[in-house]
């Protein structure tokens, strides 16, 4: 079964700027799927209109079978995200925004408590569950959201860069978590700049441009796409920056003492 | 309870915990200011005013001041938290979730609404502590508070979704909605205003909302009260269904 279905979709800001222009997109359940390209691609215009955030002027979305604008309850409810920005709110404690969260999603109350408590002790949350989350840094934010996205236990996950800042070992924690759920059984949609995060975890990457898709597999085929050695070069040749590549790098040989 | 009510259940207490979590200026500071209003002109101006209409001035006031109470908390609180979470962004969890437009609206309206119940209900309190308020037509003064609070609650949720900085809620409140509130009659009658000010008075729909809720209280009103509960229900119906349409669009709400 398909997790995500997404055909020709559009969209069109009022602005006039046409930030996706027919984009069509498979991801099939259980897949850990990546979303490469540069800033202002189309990659986050892509997660608002799967997620409701952002509605698209054509094409469609259909979430494990439920198109996402005609049937919005059932689509949002398989979809967790975590987005680029920490949107906390300033208002709820760790525990609260958690909770709320849950309960946005029909969750019983019960069913909130311990969900609550397993995700607190996962992300090393649990000492600060009572800390209003505006008094949070910005690596605990990043847990927070992301014990947020997977509180009402999705089936598609979307990661919107969600290792963008933070230190290595909240990195490592992330992504073996991430890991860990997809080998569970949640279909996972990345999107990153940190190219050998994507190489690492995806099973298949698409490369997105100018709010087209351009090209799409696993890593060697898109290496062998645009016949380059590597992720980081095909990613460069897309971008049109070939003359960055680390092959272009001159060795300094060594000097005898 | 079923998901829907839990997420119903949910969205209001979210924005009920807000305002909680702040009542010194959500709840303190709007009753001492009404407690201020009482003491000025009900005890000073008082003194001197005796009795309007065959009432005690201070008497004459306070159902006034109950209305204004419950109209300013809703308009401001909903205005507010709508402004601040779209500012935020935390609003994108909730419009993320399988939440329907009229369940995000119903949420967003009834936390002002609750907000501004509790301040009228307070002041209520505080008023039956100082005078001997009377409760004439109780049929007419809780459909009329009710209404009102919704109604402002609606105004409150449109000029936040309508905002994009605290500029523009603030200019809403302070240029438009208090001038409005004082013209219409909260510390006098319009019967003794020369003209043209009193007939002016009377395009001033809070005129209307003032009389339904001092006639509740103490049996005076200058408009026709069936006609002005039926104006105000057939108001407070248009700007729900009004938000209603905003929200299935996602005006300013989703991109």
């Amino acid at each position: 079964m398909k997790a995500l279905h997404i055909t020709d979709l559009q969209k069109r800001y009022p602005t006039g700027v046409e930030a996706l222009r027919g984009v069509s997109l498979d991801i099939e359940e259980g897949e850990f799927f990546g979303l490469l390209g540069p800033n202002g691609a189309g990659k986050s215009t892509l997660i608002h209109c799967t997620t409701g955030l952002a509605q698209p002027t054509g094409g469609s979305i259909e979430i494990f079978g439920h198109d996402a604008t005609e049937h919005y309850a059932e689509a949002r409810l398989a979809v967790g995200l975590a987005p680029q920005e920490p949107n906390v709110d300033w208002f709820l404690t760790v525990a609260e925004t958690l909770d709320y969260h849950a309960g946005y999603f029909g969750m019983p109350k019960r069913e909130r408590r311990e969900r609550a408590k397993e995700l607190l002790e996962t992300f090393s949350l649990t000492e600060k569950r009572d800390e209003r989350t505006r008094t949070l840094s910005g690596g605990m934010k990043r847990r927070l959201i992301l014990a947020r996205a997977v509180m009402h236990r999705p089936r598609l996950l979307i990661l919107d860069e969600p290792t963008a800042g933070v230190d290595v070992e909240l990195r490592l924690e992330l992504w073996h978590y991430v890991q860990k759920i997809n080998q569970e059984g949640t279909t996972i949609l990345l999107t990153t700049h940190y190219l050998e995060e994507a190489e690492q975890l995806c099973d298949r990457i698409a490369f997105i441009a100018e709010g087209q898709i351009v090209a799409e597999g696993t890593s060697p085929e898109l290496a062998e796409r645009f016949d380059v050695p590597n992720l980081e070069d095909a990613y460069l040749a897309l971008v049109g920056r070939k003359e960055l590549s680390r092959s272009h790098i001159e060795v300094t040989p060594e000097v005898e003492a | 309870m079923t998901t829907a009510q839990i997420r119903l259940a949910t969205l209001w207490r979210r924005e009920v915990n807000r305002f909680l979590k702040i009542k010194k200026q959500t709840i303190g500071a709007p009753l001492l200011e009404t407690f201020l209003y009482i003491s000025v002109f009900g005890a000073a101006l008082g003194s001197r005013i005796d009795q309007l209409h065959g009432i005690d001035y201070v008497v004459f006031v306070i159902p006034g001041l109950i209305m204004m109470a419950w109209a300013t908390n809703a308009f401001s609180n909903n205005s507010s938290s709508i402004l601040q979470q779209k500012f935020q962004g935390a609003i994108q969890d909730q419009l993320s979730s399988p939440a329907s437009p009229l369940e995000l609206l119903l949420a967003f309206s009834l936390g002002g609404f609750a907000r501004g119940m509790i301040v009228a209900l307070l002041t209520f309190a505080a008023s039956s502590l100082l005078v001997d308020l009377p409760v004439d037509h109780v049929l007419v003064l809780i459909p009329s508070l009710f209404l009102v609070g919704f109604f402002f609650s609606q105004l409150g949720v449109l000029i936040g979704v309508r905002a994009e900085q605290f500029d523009d809620v603030a200019f809403a409140q302070t240029f438009v909605l208090t001038p409005l509130i004082f013209l219409g009659g909260v510390f006098y009658s319009a019967s003794l205003l020369p003209q043209p000010y009193e007939t002016l008075t009377h395009f001033n729909p809070i005129f209307y909302m003032i009389n339904l809720v001092r006639y509740g209280f103490v049996g005076y009103t200058e408009v026709s009260i069936a006609l002005s509960l039926l104006a105000l229900t057939a108001a407070t119906a248009a700007l729900f269904l009004f938000n209603l349409r905003l929200f299935s669009r996602g005006y300013r709400l989703r991109a």
